[in-house]
C-alpha cells in the first residue's frame, strides 16, 4: 500500500492511524518534558535574578530589539499554521514558500538573539559577570538552542519534501514539528514577560 | 474543500476544516494584542510595580491559553483530550517546582538563620561553649 498520492477521504489504514497517533502523543510527551526542563530554568532564574554582583542589573536589556525578536518568533508561527493548512490541501509549492517564510523569520529571530547577546558580552555582562548572568544565558540560551535545532530540522524537511512531495511520513514529521515549534513560542511568550518584561519595571 | 485529511485522522487536528485558517487569524491578531499591551504597559510605567506584575503575567498566561487554543489546536475535542490531559499534569508539577523552589529560596533566611534571643538560649543551653 502507498501513501504518496491518496485522494480518498481515508488516507490512512488503521494500523497507520495508530501508529502516527502514538508518535504524536510520544512527541507530546517530550515536548511536556522540556515543559519542566523549561521551568526548573526559569525557577535558577528567578532565585538568582537578584544576585547581579556589581554588574548592571535588568536596565541593560535593549526592549525594542526583544519586541521585534517577539513578533518575529510569533509571526513564524502562524506561517509554519498556514504551511500545515496548505499542506492538507495538498499544495507543495504552497507548504515550501510557507516553510520558507517561516525559516527566515526563525533565523531572524536567532540572529537578533545572537547580537543581543554579542553586545551584552561586549558590554562586560557575559555569562561569567553574576550569578543573574550566568542564569539569563542559560535560560535564553537553551531556548536558542531549541530555536536553532528547529531550523536545522525544517531545513533538512523542506528538502525532503522537495524531493519526495507530500507523503505520510513527511507529512507526519511536518505535524511534529508544527508541535516543536508552536511550542517554542509558548516558552517564548514566559520568556519576554518574565525574563524582560517583569525584569525591567 | 480538501480530501487530505490525514492530520485530522491521526488526531493532531479536530474535525472543523472550515474554521481552521480563521484559528490562526485570530490567534495571530489576539496574540500580537497582548504582546503589545504588556510592552506599551511595562514601558509606560501604567501602574505601580506590583500592579504590574500581576498584569504581565496576566497577560502572558491569556497569550498561552489563546496559542494552545489557535495554534496546537486543543480543544474540547476527544482527540485531543489525552493531550490536555498530560499538559494539565506537566502544568501541575511545573506549578509545584517554581512556587516549591522560589518559596523556599526566598525563606532560608527567614527559616536558616536564628534570631539573636534564640542564639544567647542556644549557647546557654550548650553552657557558653
Amino acid at each position: 500500500m502507498t501513501y504518496d498520492h491518496i485522494h480518498d477521504h481515508q488516507m490512512l489504514s488503521t494500523e497507520a492511524r495508530a501508529e502516527d497517533n502514538a508518535t504524536l502523543f510520544g512527541f507530546w510527551m517530550y515536548l511536556m518534558n522540556d515543559f519542566v526542563f523549561f521551568a526548573s530554568l526559569f525557577a535558577v532564574y528567578l532565585v538568582l535574578r537578584g544576585n547581579v554582583f556589581g554588574s548592571v542589573g535588568s536596565d541593560m536589556f535593549n526592549m525594542p530589539l526583544v519586541l521585534a525578536e517577539s513578533i518575529a518568533l510569533l509571526t513564524s508561527s502562524v506561517t509554519y499554521g498556514l504551511a500545515l493548512l496548505a499542506a492538507r490541501r495538498e499544495d507543495t509549492s504552497a507548504v515550501l514558500r510557507r516553510l520558507c517564510v517561516t525559516f527566515v523569520l526563525g533565523a531572524a529571530f536567532l540572529s537578533m538573539e545572537l547580537v543581543e547577546f554579542g553586545r551584552l558580552i561586549a558590554a562586560g555582562h557575559g555569562p561569567s559577570a553574576s550569578a543573574f548572568l550566568s542564569a539569563y544565558f542559560t535560560l535564553i540560551g537553551a531556548h536558542g538552542l531549541h530555536i536553532a535545532a528547529g531550523l536545522i530540522w525544517m531545513a533538512a524537511l523542506m528538502v525532503v519534501i522537495l524531493r519526495r512531495g507530500l507523503t505520510r511520513f513527511t507529512l507526519r514529521k511536518l505535524m511534529l514539528l508544527g508541535l516543536f515549534w508552536h511550542f517554542l513560542d509558548l516558552i517564548w511568550i514566559f520568556i519576554f514577560a518574565i525574563v524582560y518584561l517583569t525584569g525591567i519595571i | 474543500m480538501s480530501t487530505n485529511n490525514y492530520f485530522e485522522e491521526i488526531g493532531a487536528w479536530p474535525f472543523r476544516t472550515h474554521s481552521l485558517g480563521g484559528m490562526y487569524g485570530w490567534g495571530y491578531v489576539l496574540s500580537l494584542l497582548l504582546t503589545i499591551a504588556s510592552y506599551e504597559a511595562v514601558m509606560h510605567h501604567i501602574a505601580r510595580y506590583s500592579v504590574l506584575i500581576v498584569l504581565v503575567l496576566v497577560l502572558a498566561c491569556v497569550q498561552f491559553a489563546v496559542q494552545l487554543v489557535c495554534f496546537l489546536h486543543l480543544g474540547r475535542e476527544t482527540v485531543s483530550r489525552e493531550r490536555f490531559i498530560v499538559l494539565s499534569c506537566t502544568a501541575l508539577i511545573v506549578i509545584i517546582l517554581l512556587s516549591g523552589s522560589l518559596w523556599i529560596m526566598f525563606a532560608l533566611n527567614e527559616r536558616m538563620v536564628p534570631s539573636s534571643d534564640e542564639m544567647t538560649q542556644y549557647m546557654k543551653s550548650q553552657q557558653g561553649i
